[in-house]
């Protein structure tokens, strides 16, 4: 497997023009060769680097899962498909005006707000939707900026660019909301910080989204432009299986639509991706198999248990046991995926070797191209 | 610039040779002189215009060529001694009214049309020969071999022009319009211009009206036979000479710079007496007999031209006509590859051509010697990028086009056009230009590109031209546009001067030749007006030029157009103080690291910014660095800083 380091041309001939770009955001932000535009990475000019942090970062070149899992989790890669768990149950915010803006029980807020009253972080990237009902990077220092990120579109933004965009100087203490694949990106921007930029060595605290697959940008949002009216949108949801439908919410009235439909808008990069239950994180939230309105939280790091056990002692979520076939079901889920990611990139690169951008021990992806997988995944 | 109408006769002035025509214009009685400039000619107007009004003449940059020659034939009927000018590629815009006035003759007074060629395409998007239209559109034609044919020509070509009542061409090259040389004044005559359109019905006056160009046929039998009657003027021109032995090994044909390239070559192989020289003025109609009398000296013939091989073709075509018992000669020239019919003529080229005929033995300075001269100028001249100012407000459109067009995605481009911002073909417009042609040839390409949309064509087109360019030819070709639906971006470059041939006004400008103020006509009132949305923005504002320029690509279809305004940097300083004061903070400037890899240096490419390649960081050239801002807001890093100057 190729390792080496390459620069902004290979990043634009490996990934980015073949489909494979995440919308992590990994790569624009401070630089000036590279912007997102309309749901696209585009290159404004050729950067000449024979190596550069953006190909380094990026979630779709070599990424070795053990030293990343290592490094951050104190353990090799998990051959489980929801990772390394010191806990997991289910949990939803205390307060309704949470529950009512943010998606499912409203335990990702919950926690944004929690870190920042009580100091752990006073800054937060996350994604809200704006007016026009895209989603944009944005770096919350208030309660109130927190709870207008609240929510989610289900359509890929390439946040990290907010994390590039942080000053060199800056010792703002941070916490993040990504999915899966961002984990992956901000996984390898801390195991090999840049020089030029800031080292992110103040984040405090990255809560990872649960994400079978993302929306397309482009593509999903003309979809919602001709099928609802977007000033009146205020709410998109998922609910949790086996609803199998995506639902828009405009005041009192809800549109729902097939879930497969939407399925159609789906980011094809998506299907080559490992991680349904972001792993790379202190804390992964997603929603309950067959019960609306609460969280799935799975607790990976000692910062993600403290943040807890402060959220438990002041009162700010109500925390369940997870029911033993929910989990059950996730952890099918979960291992379905990073089965059938496996699978897929076979499929493409024709050799059962060259697993394109994934690092992984033999002996699971021997397991991983054994495994029976269901061809549809749900979110 | 020289005083061209200084008053004293008889004394020696140092003129290019541009001036001299201007001059010999002056000693011709001119009323009236017309131009669109276009280098090599643009200085014979605003050299005259200088002295306009001192000297009661009319002087006017036209908005193209055709409109220059045809307002300028107006003077001449009716009764003014009147001068076109422009370079090769007017003429072409100007044949169709040549093939008129040729035959409907001009007025009482002479209309000579100046031509300036620019042989190896200097400062040009060519380098067509304009001889060759005198003989196809039976137009007498002169050439000057030195500057002071240059001025002397001209009163010789009004009497001419006059006498035989045709519009007559003066050709010049590069060589003899920007050279500067040694002349010897004449008088200017004081004339007091009185213009006035007489209407004769009798077909036998001296002007019967109407002027016009039917019945053809007749006509043109008509100016055949005038054609023929200027031959035998010609056969006893002043300017036709021919130097040498009476019986030389070899006959030089030649006329223009290779006149005095002749004259060097044959010095430098030291072959006066085995050479002898024709130099011709009058080229066409050709004086036949005296060019037989010189073929009849020798036996080997060679011409020497620049740029084609236009007398070669006539005289062996002439030739090939004589009678059997006629001397036969041996021809050698561009058809038997002893020259090129391309670039510009040297005395090496010339000599080259000779020692080929000629076994004249010819050696040159060694490889060496030559190696040393070039090395002189390198040791005082930088070595430079062909680019625009430092604070041309052209970099900054271009890097928003640049822009815009990659965030689009769609492979769009530009079609290009003629002015300073052809250079857009190179590193300095980021090579974004994609065709280059003929002044208004970017519109017209545009329009054809933005129709093929029903061919799955699916790029943006930005059509890309200069504001002078835009009243010269583009706005036809927007007509064309919003009338047949075609799907295009024109974005005009509004620096408020025609910049790249010296800053002459134009109709945008508010400002005569004559520096008179005029109305201002509004590119976006005429755009507007056409049906086509119109935007205005200045360049120097980055983002906001790339967002609008990216909102017009994306526009579904329609003609629309982008006027990037800001003034010509070398316009504005001559007017105002440097805006900001430019520092960059070595701290912040990343240099060649990961994050900008030398952005400023490698891809924007200012002149005013230079890398330092032993601190590893970029640096202000303050001696060239006009301040103009636009780079503190191309840098990622805010290395860069503007500091407004109070």
């Amino acid at each position: 497997m190729v390792t080496k380091t390459k620069g902004m041309g290979e990043l634009f001939k490996e990934v980015i023009n073949k489909g494979l770009c995440t919308l992590c955001g990994a790569c624009i932000g401070d630089c000036p060769y590279t912007v997102f535009y309309r749901g696209k990475i585009r290159m404004l000019d050729f950067c000449n680097r024979e190596e550069g942090h953006c190909y380094e970062y990026c979630p779709r070149t070599h990424t070795d899962l053990d030293e990343i899992s290592n490094k951050l989790l104190g353990v090799p890669f998990s051959g489980a498909g929801i990772g390394t768990v010191k806990d997991v149950f289910m949990a939803r915010s205390r307060d309704s005006k949470v529950r009512s803006k943010a998606q499912y029980g409203g335990t990702v807020t919950t926690l944004l707000l929690l870190a920042l009253e009580n100091g752990l972080i006073n800054a937060a990237i996350t994604t809200k939707t704006s007016d026009e009902k895209l989603p944009e990077s944005c770096v919350a220092h208030s309660a109130a900026e927190v709870m207008e990120s609240a929510g989610s579109s289900y359509m890929a933004y390439p946040v990290l660019e907010a994390v590039n965009r942080i000053p060199k100087e800056s010792k703002d203490r941070l916490g993040i909301v990504v999915t899966p694949c961002q984990a992956v990106a901000l996984a390898k921007m801390r195991l090999n910080p840049p020089t030029q930029r800031n080292s992110l060595d103040n984040l405090r605290l990255s809560i990872g989204l649960f994400c079978t697959w993302a929306l397309d940008y482009g593509r999903f949002y003309e979809f919602l432009k001709n099928n609802v009216d977007l000033a009146k949108v205020n709410k998109f949801d998922i609910p949790p299986p086996p609803a199998n439908k995506f639902d828009v919410y405009m005041g009192q009235e809800i549109k729902s639509f097939p879930l497969d439909e939407v399925r159609n808008y789906r980011m094809a990069t998506c299907a080559y991706c490992l991680d349904m239950t972001a792993e790379f994180t202190d804390i992964s939230v997603g929603s309950v198999e067959g019960v609306e309105g609460w969280n799935t939280v799975i607790v990976r790091t000692q910062r993600g248990m403290d943040i807890i056990a402060d959220a438990k002692k002041m009162g700010r979520l109500d925390i369940k046991d997870l029911p033993d076939q929910s989990l059950t079901h996730l952890k099918e889920a979960a291992l379905n995926k990073r089965a059938r990611a496996v699978q897929e990139i076979v499929k493409k690169t024709g050799d059962k070797n060259e697993l394109m951008y994934i690092d992984i021990s033999d002996n699971l992806k021997q397991k991983l191209l054994g495994q029976r997988v269901t061809v549809q995944g749900g979110h | 610039m020289s005083n061209i109408d200084i008053d004293a006769p008889g004394s020696n002035q140092l003129f290019i040779g541009n001036e001299a025509m201007a001059r010999g214009a002056l000693e011709a009685g001119v009323g009236w002189a017309s131009a669109y400039p276009g280098t090599p000619s643009s200085e014979i107007l605003s050299s005259l215009a200088e002295v306009a009004k001192k000297r009661d003449i009319y002087v006017e940059w036209s908005v193209n060529e055709k409109v220059a020659i045809e307002a300028g034939a107006a003077a001449s009927f009716a009764g003014l001694r009147s001068l076109v000018a422009m370079k090769m590629n007017g003429l072409n815009v100007v044949i169709d009214f040549l093939s008129t006035i040729i035959l409907s003759g001009i007025g009482k007074k002479g209309l000579v049309l100046m031509v300036g060629d620019d042989p190896a395409a200097h400062s040009s998007s060519n380098e067509t020969d304009s001889r060759p239209v005198s003989k196809w559109l039976d137009i007498p034609l002169v050439e000057p071999g030195d500057f002071q044919e240059a001025k002397d020509m001209m009163p010789y070509l009004y009497d001419i022009s006059e006498e035989f009542g045709t519009i007559c061409i003066l050709r010049s090259v590069t060589r003899v319009a920007h050279a500067r040389g040694n002349i010897r004044l004449g008088e200017i005559p004081k004339v007091v211009h009185k213009a006035r359109f007489e209407q004769y019905y009798d077909p036998a006056a001296p002007m019967p009206t109407p002027i016009m160009c039917i019945p053809s046929s007749f006509r043109h039998m008509f100016q055949h036979v005038r054609i023929d009657k200027i031959r035998e003027k010609f056969e006893t021109s002043p300017y036709n000479k021919y130097v040498g032995p009476e019986k030389p090994d070899l006959l030089i044909v030649t006329a223009g710079s290779g006149w005095l390239y002749s004259q060097d070559a044959v010095n430098a192989l030291k072959a006066e007496d085995r050479i002898g020289i024709l130099k011709l003025g009058t080229l066409w109609p050709l004086p036949e007999k005296l060019v037989k009398s010189c073929l009849s000296k020798a036996d080997k013939v060679l011409f020497i031209e620049e740029t084609d091989p236009f007398l070669e073709g006539v005289i062996m075509e002439f030739a090939a006509g004589f009678s059997p018992e006629s001397k036969r000669n041996l021809f050698y020239g561009n058809h038997t590859r002893h020259l090129n019919s391309f670039g510009e003529l040297t005395p090496d080229a010339v000599i080259k051509a000779i020692t080929g005929v000629l076994d004249i033995k010819y050696q040159p300075r060694d490889a060496e010697y030559m190696k040393k001269v070039e090395s002189v100028p390198q040791q005082y001249v930088m070595d430079r990028l062909l680019t625009f100012c430092p604070g041309c407000p052209h970099r900054a459109s271009f890097w928003a086009i640049k822009d815009a067009l990659a965030m689009d995605g769609r492979h769009g481009f530009v079609t290009g056009d003629i002015g300073c911002y052809t250079m857009a073909l190179g590193p300095a417009g980021f090579f974004q230009t994609r065709t280059h042609q003929c002044m208004g040839a970017g519109a017209g390409l545009a329009n054809g590109f933005g129709q093929l949309r029903r061919f799955g064509f699916d790029q943006p087109v930005v059509s890309v031209v200069g504001d002078s360019t835009f009243y010269h030819s583009i706005i036809p070709a927007l007509v064309n546009g919003v009338h047949n639906h075609s799907d295009f971006t024109l974005v005009i470059l509004d620096n408020g001067a025609t910049a790249m041939t010296g800053f002459q006004p134009h109709p945008g400008t508010g400002l005569t030749a004559m520096g008179e103020p005029a109305q201002q006509i509004s590119m976006e009132n005429i755009c507007r007006a056409i049906g086509a949305r119109v935007e205005v923005c200045d360049p120097f504002d980055l983002k906001n030029t790339t967002r609008t320029m990216l909102d017009l690509i994306e526009q579904k279809e329609g003609a629309r157009v982008a006027i990037m305004r800001r003034t010509c940097e070398l316009v504005r300083q001559k007017k105002e103080e440097k805006p900001y004061k430019m520092k960059i903070d070595p701290e912040k400037c990343l240099g060649e690291d990961c994050g900008c890899n030398r952005l400023c240096t490698r891809v924007f490419r200012c002149p005013g910014l230079i890398w330092d390649p032993v601190a590893g960081k970029t640096k202000i050239d303050e001696v060239i660095c006009n301040e103009c801002g636009v780079c503190a807001d191309i840098c990622p890093e805010g290395a860069i800083t503007k500091e407004a100057v109070a």
